[in-house]
C-alpha cells in the first residue's frame, strides 16, 4: 500500500518535473508573468512529491518492511538508527533520490535570487535535468513497454517472480533484510554522500547558467551569479572528496587516501572542471574576454558529473572498481542523459559560437588573463587525462580487445608535471593580478620565492635523499608556489582579507603538493632482517626456488605475542593482547600493538581491528575485513593493520565447524604446527596472559609468594604460579599452584620446584564416552591407570622465572598439543605529510569559503546597483553601468580592484 | 594569431598522442595463463578460480603465498603471491592476479578477490536460504 503511494508520488513528481520544464520554457521563449508563476507552482509540486516519496522510503526502512527489494536489500532490524537511516541513500536509487532533493533545494535557492534576466532560463535546463534523474527512480508506467527506471519501492516479489519461494507463495515477507554493507557501516556514511550531491547538484547551475547565456544571447552577466554557485559546488566537492579520503585512509584498508578508483575520479574530475571554469569565469569578469572557454568549462563540469555517473551506475566498471554499482537496467537511461546534456549543451554552444564576443586585441603572455588562461587549460588537460584513465573499460578497447583499468602510474605520472606547470602558473599569475609587471619588474618580484625554492628543495634534497630528477622540479614547483603564493597572502592579511579567498587556495592547493610528495616515500616498517632481504630484493639479488628473480619485497612482520621487534630501525613493537570485544560489530577483534620508540623512549599503543562481515556473507562463507589504526603525527602518519592472526585463524576454524562442509580453509601457518606431539611441553607465559594449549586455555593468574614460615629450611625465597587452565569445550577449570622455591646449600644455590600433578579438566576419558574425536587421547592414560578411572592425568612443573620480561617457563605432562602460537602478521607503514595533505585540503576549503562569501556579496551589490543604476550613480563608489555596457564597464572595474595592492 | 595557432595544432597533436601512447601502455588485458606466457610486461592480469583440490600454503621462511589456480580457458597453474592469503580467499568466486608468467608458475604482484556479496549480485539475494 505505502509503496503504491510511494510509487504514486514520484510518478507525480516526474510529471510535474516535465509540466515545471514546459512551462519554465514558454515562460523563457514567450514571457509572462504566468506561466512562470505555473511553473514555480508545479516545480514546488515536484520537490513536495519527492520529499513525500522520499518520507515514505524512510518509513519503510525504519518499519522493517522487508517485501520491499529496497528495504530488505540494504537494512536489517538490528540496524542503529543512524544506519538506517543512511540506508536511505546507501543504494542507487536512494541516492538518486538524494540528488534530486539536494537539486530541489538549489533550484528553490535559485528561484529566490536568481535576477530575472537569467531565471527562467536557467530553471528549464535545472528542471530537464531533473526530469532525467526523476525518470530513473520513477518507476512510471509506460503501458506497453513496462516501468520506467528503477523505483525504490519495487517489491521483492515483483523483482524476482521466478524465485521459488514467491511462486509457492505470492504473499512471502522475509523476516530479515540482507543487511547494510559491512564497509558502510560507519559514521562517515552520515555526511560523506550528502555532500557529493549537493555538490553534483550545485554543479548543474553554472551549466544551465551558461546555457541561459547562449539561449538568452545575454553572454556577460551570467557568470557574476554562477561564480559563487560554482565555487559552493567546488567546496562540496572538495569536502566530500576530503570526507571519501579520509574515510579510505582511516577505516577502510585501501592503504591511502586516494587510489584513483572511477569513483573517486567522478568526483574529482567535475572539480577540476569546475576550477577551470572559475579561472576562465574570473578571466571573463576582469578583462570581458574568454567567453568562450568560461561557457564550455561550465558545461563540462556538468557532463563530467553525468559522464562519470553514467560510468558508475551503468555497470562498465564492473571488474575495475572496488565501488561500482550493478547495473539497475538503467544503462541505456544513462547514456541517454549523458548524450541529451552534452548535445544540448555543446549544439547551443555551435549554434551561437560565431556571436560569442571576442577579444579586440590579443592578451600579452606577460598577462593575467593569458597565465590564467593558461592554468585554466592546464586544469582542462588534467580532467581529459584522467577521464581517459577512468573510461579505459570503453576507450582501452582501441588498444586490446579485453583491457583492464591503467596501472595507477598512469595518473600519477601524467598529473605531476600538470602539477608543477600549475604551481608556477599560480605565483606568476597572482603577482601579475594584483599589480601589473612588465618582464623586468616581475623577474624582480619572484627572486624572493624562487630563492626560498632553491634554498628549501635543495635542502630537501641532500637530507631526505630525493634522488628522482622528476620529483626535484616538482619540489621546487610546490614551494615556489608555498613561498610565491605565501608571500601575496601575507600582504592580503595587512590590506584587504576580505578578498584573500583566492590567495588562500592557491596556498593551499601548493601545500597540497607538498603533502602529495610524501606518497612517494612511504614505506614499510620492518624488522631489519627483512628489510636487508627487502633491500637484496631491491637489488634484484634474491632468486626463488626456480631460480627466478624475486622483485617482491615483503611489507609485513611477524609477531609472536610478547616477544618485542624492532621494525623500521626505531619502533620496539610488541603484539600484547588480541581480544573479541565487539565493540562496534559482532565478532569484531581488537588488537594492542605496544610501539616504543627508541630514539625519543616515548611509546603508545596502537589498536587496529579486524572484524567479519558478517551482513555480507553467507554462514560458513564469512568474509573479513581490517580496520586500521593510525597514528598522526605532524610530518609522517604510522599507518597499521593486522594482515592475519591466530585469533582470526581460530575463528575461521570454528565457524567452519559450526557450519561444516561449505568451504575448504587454508591453514596460514599451517606447517609451523608440530605434528607429533611430544609427551612434555615447554611453554613460557607472562603474568596476567593467557595461552592455548591443544583442548585448554591456560591462564598465568599471579604470582602468589610463600609465607617464610611455609618454606622448608634452606629456602632463600619462594613463589608459586598462579594459573587456571580450563577445557574450553565443556569449560571446566580447575587451578594449579606449582611452586617454586630458591634453596641454598653449602654447594650453592639450587631450585626446589617439583612436578605437580593434577586431573586434567574436562571430560571423562572413560572409553564408552568418549566422543569420535578424542581418542587418541587415551594414548596419554598412564598404562597402570585403572581402566574406570574417569579422569586423566597431568602434571605441571614450574621450571623457571624470568623476572626481567615477567615470564615464567613452565614444563607440562600430558596435556596434548603444542601450546598454540598467538601471533599476528603486522602490515605497518610510515607514510610521510600526511598531515600536509589535510593541512592543504582545510586550506582550500577555507579559501573557497572565504571566496564565495565576497563573490556573493559582491554579486548582491551589482545586482543593488543594476536597479538604482539608472536613476542615481551617487550612493556607487565606482561608476556601475546599466547591465548593456557591462562589456565596457569591466575594464574600469578591474582597473579599480587593481588598487588594492 | 598565426603562430599561436599553429604551435597550438602541435602542442595538442603531441599531447595527444603522448597520452594515447603511453594510455596504451598502462592498460592491459585480461588474459589466461597461455596467453600470459607469451605476452611481456609484468602486470598481467589473470582471470580464475582457485584449484581447491590442491593444497594451498603460506610460507613464513619466504612470505608467500602459493596456491593453484585455474583461469577462464581451464589451463591450472602454480601462483604465487608475496602477502599472507586474503582473508575471504576461499570463499571467492574470481580471481584476478596481476603479475607475470615464469616458467610454469605465475608470480603476482596483485590479487583482486571478488566475493559473491549479494550487492555485486542483485539477481540473487539469498532468498532461498530464507524462510
Amino acid at each position: 500500500m505505502i509503496g503504491i503511494l510511494g510509487q504514486a508520488a514520484l510518478s507525480l513528481a516526474f510529471v510535474s518535473a516535465i509540466l515545471a520544464t514546459w512551462f519554465y520554457y514558454r515562460a523563457a521563449q514567450y514571457g509572462g508573468e504566468k506561466n512562470e508563476s505555473i511553473a514555480n507552482a508545479l516545480f514546488f509540486l515536484k520537490g513536495a512529491f519527492t520529499f513525500f516519496a522520499s518520507g515514505l522510503l524512510v518509513y519503510l526502512i525504519f518499519t522493517h518492511q522487508f517485501q520491499y527489494y529496497y528495504v530488505y536489500n540494504y537494512t536489517s532490524s538490528d540496524l542503529q538508527n543512524v544506519y538506517l537511516w543512511a540506508a536511505f541513500y546507501s543504494g542507487q536509487e536512494g541516492s538518486l533520490l538524494l540528488w534530486i532533493l539536494s537539486s530541489f533545494l538549489v533550484g528553490l535557492a535559485l528561484i529566490r535570487w536568481t535576477s530575472p534576466t537569467y531565471r527562467t532560463p536557467v530553471m528549464v535546463f535545472m528542471g530537464l535535468t531533473q526530469v532525467f534523474l526523476l525518470s530513473m527512480v520513477s518507476g512510471f508506467p509506460i503501458p506497453g513497454w513496462g516501468d520506467l527506471g528503477a523505483s525504490p519501492f519495487r517489491t521483492l516479489a515483483s523483482e524476482m517472480p521466478d524465485s521459488p519461494v514467491f511462486q509457492a507463495n505470492p504473499d512471502f515477507v522475509p523476516s530479515e533484510g540482507s543487511g547494510l554493507n559491512d564497509l558502510l557501516r560507519s559514521p562517515w556514511i552520515i555526511i560523506h554522500p550528502p555532500v557529493i550531491f549537493l555538490g553534483f547538484a550545485m554543479m548543474t547551475v553554472p551549466y544551465s547558467f551558461a546555457l541561459a547565456s547562449l539561449w538568452k544571447r545575454k553572454y556577460h552577466e551570467w557568470i557574476h551569479a554562477a561564480l559563487p554557485w560554482t565555487l559552493g559546488a567546488n567546496l562540496c566537492l572538495l569536502t566530500a572528496i576530503f570526507l571519501g579520503g579520509y574515510w579510505a585512509y582511516v577505516t577502510l584498508s585501501f592503504g591511502g587516501y586516494w587510489a584513483w578508483d572511477p569513483v573517486e575520479n567522478a568526483s574529482l574530475v567535475p572539480w577540476i572542471f569546475g576550477m577551470a571554469g572559475i579561472h576562465a569565469m574570473l578571466i571573463q569578469k576582469k578583462h570581458a574576454s574568454s567567453h568562450k572557454a568560461s561557457i564550455i568549462f561550465a558545461i563540462l563540469a556538468y557532463v563530467a558529473v553525468v559522464y562519470q555517473t553514467f560510468l558508475t551506475r551503468s555497470g562498465i566498471l564492473g571488474d575495475s572498481s572496488v565501488h561500482s554499482f550493478v547495473d539497475l537496467g538503467l544503462y541505456n537511461h544513462l547514456l541517454l542523459f549523458m548524450l541529451v546534456t552534452a548535445l544540448i549543451g555543446f549544439g547551443l554552444l555551435i549554434y551561437r559560437y560565431r556571436e560569442l564576443p571576442e577579444p579586440k586585441k590579443e592578451s600579452p603572455v606577460l598577462s593575467r588573463e593569458f597565465m590564467m588562461f593558461s592554468g585554466a587549460m592546464v586544469l582542462f588537460l588534467a580532467g581529459l587525462v584522467i577521464i581517459l584513465g577512468t573510461s579505459s573499460p570503453v576507450i582501452g578497447r582501441l588498444f586490446v580487445a579485453n583491457p583492464t583499468p591503467p596501472d595507477p602510474q598512469f595518473y600519477n605520472d601524467w598529473t605531476l608535471p600538470f602539477g608543477v606547470l600549475i604551481g608556477i602558473l599560480t605565483v606568476v599569475t597572482q603577482y601579475l593580478w594584483w599589480k601589473r609587471h612588465n618582464a623586468e619588474s616581475l623577474a624582480s618580484v619572484l627572486i624572493a620565492p624562487t630563492l626560498i625554492a632553491s634554498v628549501i628543495t635543495l635542502a630537501a634534497v641532500i637530507w631526505v635523499d630525493i634522488r628522482n630528477i622528476v620529483w626535484m622540479i616538482y619540489l621546487f614547483a610546490a614551494v615556489f608556489a608555498v613561498a610565491g603564493n605565501g608571500l601575496v597572502m601575507y600582504q592580503m592579511l595587512r590590506n584587504n582579507p576580505r578578498r584573500m579567498g583566492g590567495t588562500l587556495t592557491h596556498v593551499g592547493f601548493a601545500i597540497l603538493m607538498i603533502g602529495f610528495l610524501g606518497s612517494g616515500f612511504d614505506r614499510p616498517m620492518v624488522d631489519t632482517r627483512t628489510r636487508d632481504y627487502n633491500q637484496a630484493v631491491m637489488a634484484g639479488q634474491v632468486v626463488d626456488d626456480d631460480g627466478f628473480r624475486v622483485n617482491q619485497p615483503v611489507e609485513f612482520v611477524e609477531l609472536e605475542k610478547n616477544e618485542p621487534k624492532l621494525i623500521d630501525g626505531r619502533y620496539m613493537v610488541t603484539f600484547l593482547d588480541a581480544d573479541i570485544t565487539e565493540r562496534n560489530r559482532p565478532g569484531e577483534q581488537e588488537y594492542e600493538i605496544l610501539f616504543e620508540d627508541v630514539e625519543s623512549g616515548r611509546s603508545f599503543v596502537m589498536r587496529p581491528t579486524v572484524y567479519p562481515m558478517l551482513s555480507n556473507s553467507s554462514p560458513g562463507a564469512v568474509e573479513w575485513t581490517v580496520d586500521p589504526a593510525v597514528r598522526t603525527g605532524w610530518l609522517a602518519d604510522i599507518f597499521m593493520y593486522v594482515a592475519g592472526s591466530s585469533l582470526v585463524d581460530r575463528e575461521i576454524e570454528r565457524m567452519n565447524r559450526e557450519n561444516p562442509g561449505q568451504f575448504q580453509t587454508v591453514d596460514q601457518l599451517g606447517p609451523q604446527m608440530a605434528e607429533n606431539d611430544p609427551d612434555e611441553t615447554v611453554v613460557r607465559i607472562r603474568r596476567g596472559s593467557t595461552m592455548q594449549i591443544g583442548d585448554y586455555t591456560m591462564q598465568f593468574r599471579n604470582f602468589i609468594y610463600i609465607d617464610e614460615e611455609e618454606l622448608p629450611e634452606n629456602s632463600i625465597i619462594g613463589v608459586r604460579a598462579d594459573l587456571l587452565l580450563v577445557h574450553r569445550e565443556t569449560g571446566d577449570t580447575i587451578e594449579i599452584r606449582p611452586s617454586y622455591i630458591l634453596a641454598s646449600n653449602e654447594d650453592g644455590q639450587y631450585a626446589f620446584n617439583p612436578p605437580v600433578s593434577f586431573e586434567l579438566p574436562g571430560p571423562g576419558a572413560d572409553p564408552d564416552s568418549v566422543s569420535g574425536e578424542q581418542p587418541d587421547r587415551q594414548m596419554y592414560r598412564q598404562s597402570d591407570a585403572p581402566a574406570d578411572t574417569p579422569a586423566l592425568e597431568g602434571s605441571v612443573r614450574f621450571r623457571e622465572v624470568h623476572p626481567d620480561s615477567d615470564e615464567i617457563e613452565l614444563v607440562l605432562g600430558g596435556v596434548e598439543g603444542q601450546p598454540e602460537r598467538d601471533w599476528i602478521l603486522l602490515s605497518a607503514e610510515h607514510k610521510p605529510l600526511i598531515s600536509v595533505v589535510w593541512l592543504g585540503t582545510f586550506l582550500l576549503m577555507f579559501g573557497f569559503s572565504v571566496s564565495i562569501i565576497y563573490r556573493w556579496a559582491d554579486q548582491k551589490k551589482r545586482e543593488f546597483l543594476d536597479r538604482n543604476g539608472h536613476q542615481s550613480k551617487v550612493t556607487a563608489k565606482v561608476e556601475r553601468p546599466s547591465s548593456a555596457e557591462a562589456v565596457q564597464s569591466e575594464a574600469i572595474d578591474s582597473q579599480s580592484e587593481t588598487i588594492d595592492n | 594569431m598565426r603562430p599561436r595557432i599553429i604551435f597550438g595544432i602541435i602542442g595538442i597533436i603531441i599531447f595527444t598522442s603522448l597520452v594515447m601512447y603511453n594510455f596504451s601502455q598502462s592498460i592491459s588485458a585480461y588474459v589466461d595463463f597461455e596467453q600470459a606466457a607469451e605476452v611481456s610486461g609484468d602486470r598481467i592480469h589473470v582471470i580464475g578460480t582457485w584449484d581447491s583440490t590442491r593444497p594451498a600454503t603460506f610460507s613464513s621462511d619466504t612470505m608467500t603465498f602459493t596456491f593453484y589456480m585455474t583461469d577462464e580457458s581451464g589451463n591450472t597453474r602454480r601462483v604465487t603471491y608475496p602477502r599472507p592469503k586474503p582473508n575471504n580467499f576461499e570463499q571467492a568466486d574470481q580471481i584476478v592476479v596481476i603479475g607475470e608468467m615464469r616458467g610454469n608458475t605465475f608470480v603476482s604482484s596483485d590479487m583482486l578477490v571478488k566475493c559473491p556479496s549479494k550487492y555485486n549480485d542483485a539477481n540473487n539475494p539469498e532468498l532461498s536460504e530464507l524462510q
